[in-house]
């Protein structure tokens, strides 16, 4: 539109109406189905965000009111839950309430998943494990809602380090980061819309990673387990 | 004032579920993105629903932060804008009419606060005035006020075509001036 004949200023116009959110749905929609595989529109993107961002510097900070952490908690952690953990006694109750939820779910099951959400699109798991299995880790995806549950079975990072989960799909020529996970037990990630149809034949890969995760954007420490993600 | 260290460290420690962590996230990082709220949805109410969805995300998607790619107030400040934008887009009726919207935002900070938002806004404010005011003016309003290009065009009374031809010579001369 701007000038034809140059596809790199093109794209760095569309980038910056992406970042601006100008596109109207169904160019947006087309724009990220390319982002998802162009890295080149990737950097374009985060580049605007970088630079656009400065412009938040004239916005004057107001603190908000006190009662909204504490609602954010109540949401993240459930009732009655202090921001640093649960007081033993909160653990009966949350105990009860997960006892009653298992009964609702296993009514659900004999009365025909009246109760269970559906899921509209794929589920797709993978077992990453190191060739001597000093470290497992299970990870699902659930293509409808985008939720990767990733379950830390075994093993543990290099002191100092974190475990970041990575998608190398099909063909791919770079692993795309999917996260930084908990050392031990279940973290649960998002998976964007444009990243969840490249699980379908993908390679999920494990590798240690300074805290907070690579800094480049792809692995910069070893490889520590990989595994092959099928569609069940 | 936390040092961007301090908030990648607090970053990665939320991502690995640590609350102690998210809440000194919280304190160093909420005024500024409760004001972007306030400024893009011009609404209390909405602003403190945007704020809660906010820090919901930024507790699930923690992880997804890897340094090096955004500095983390860029990480922070995009997912808050785009959420704000988000939700001004759901509320907003197609037709409305937008000068009911512009109550509060028009009041431009004074020379002092100008000026030191100027420092802090880093290369885009030099480039911004290269550009014709009214256009520089255009770009801040899809950032800062989620004005659409109907709306950017009613405000300037062009088609809305002619308002995304400009608008997009205007993005083009602004990545050529920041990447100098």
């Amino acid at each position: 539109m701007s000038d034809p004949t140059d596809p790199d200023r093109d794209d760095a116009a569309l980038a910056a109406e992406f970042a601006l959110h100008l596109l109207e749905p169904g160019e947006r929609a087309a724009f990220e189905e390319r982002l998802a595989v162009e890295p080149h529109l990737q950097a374009l993107v985060r580049q605007w965000d970088a630079d656009l961002a400065g412009l938040a510097a004239e916005v004057p900070p107001v603190a908000p009111p006190r009662r909204l952490k504490k609602a954010i908690d109540k949401r993240l952690h459930g009732p009655g839950i202090g921001p640093d953990g649960t007081p033993l006694w909160m653990r009966w109750r949350v105990g009860i309430g997960a006892a009653l939820l298992a009964l609702l779910v296993g009514l659900a099951v004999l009365f025909g998943d009246v109760l269970a959400p559906v899921p509209d699109g794929p589920v797709y798991r993978a077992e990453l494990a190191a060739e001597d299995r000093a470290l497992v880790v299970l990870a699902s995806l659930d293509a409808a809602t985008g939720v990767l549950a990733v379950d830390h079975v075994q093993g543990a990072p290099p002191p100092g380090r974190v475990l970041e989960l990575w998608l190398i799909a099909e063909g791919a020529a770079a692993p795309v980061s999917l996260g930084v996970f908990a050392d031990e037990g279940a973290t649960r990630l998002t998976v964007p819309a444009s990243l969840r149809p490249q699980f379908e034949g993908g390679t999920l890969a494990v590798s240690d990673e300074p805290p907070g995760g690579s800094p480049t954007g792809t692995p910069t420490g070893s490889v520590l387990a990989t595994g092959a993600v099928t569609r069940l | 004032m936390a040092t961007r260290a301090d908030i990648e460290d607090m970053l990665a420690r939320t991502a690995l579920g640590d609350r102690a962590a998210f809440s000194r996230l919280y304190n160093a990082t909420s005024a500024k993105l409760f004001g972007i709220c306030l400024r893009v949805l011009n609404n209390r109410a909405e602003a403190e629903d945007a704020l809660q969805d906010i820090y919901v995300r930024i507790w699930q998607k923690a992880g997804r932060y890897s340094a090096g790619t955004y500095s983390p107030m860029t990480w922070l400040i995009t997912l808050a804008r785009n959420l704000a934008i988000d939700k001004l887009r759901a509320r907003r009726a197609p037709g409305q009419d937008i000068d009911e919207m512009h109550d509060l935002r028009d009041a431009a900070p004074g020379p002092e606060a100008a000026a030191v938002a100027k420092s802090e806004m880093g290369r885009i404010a030099d480039c911004l005035d290269e550009l014709e005011p009214e256009r520089a003016q255009a770009i801040k309003g899809a950032y800062l006020d989620g004005e659409t290009y109907r709306d950017l065009a009613a405000r300037h009374d062009v088609p809305v075509n002619t308002m995304r031809t400009w608008l997009r010579r205007s993005l083009i001369k602004l990545k050529d001036c920041l990447s100098r």
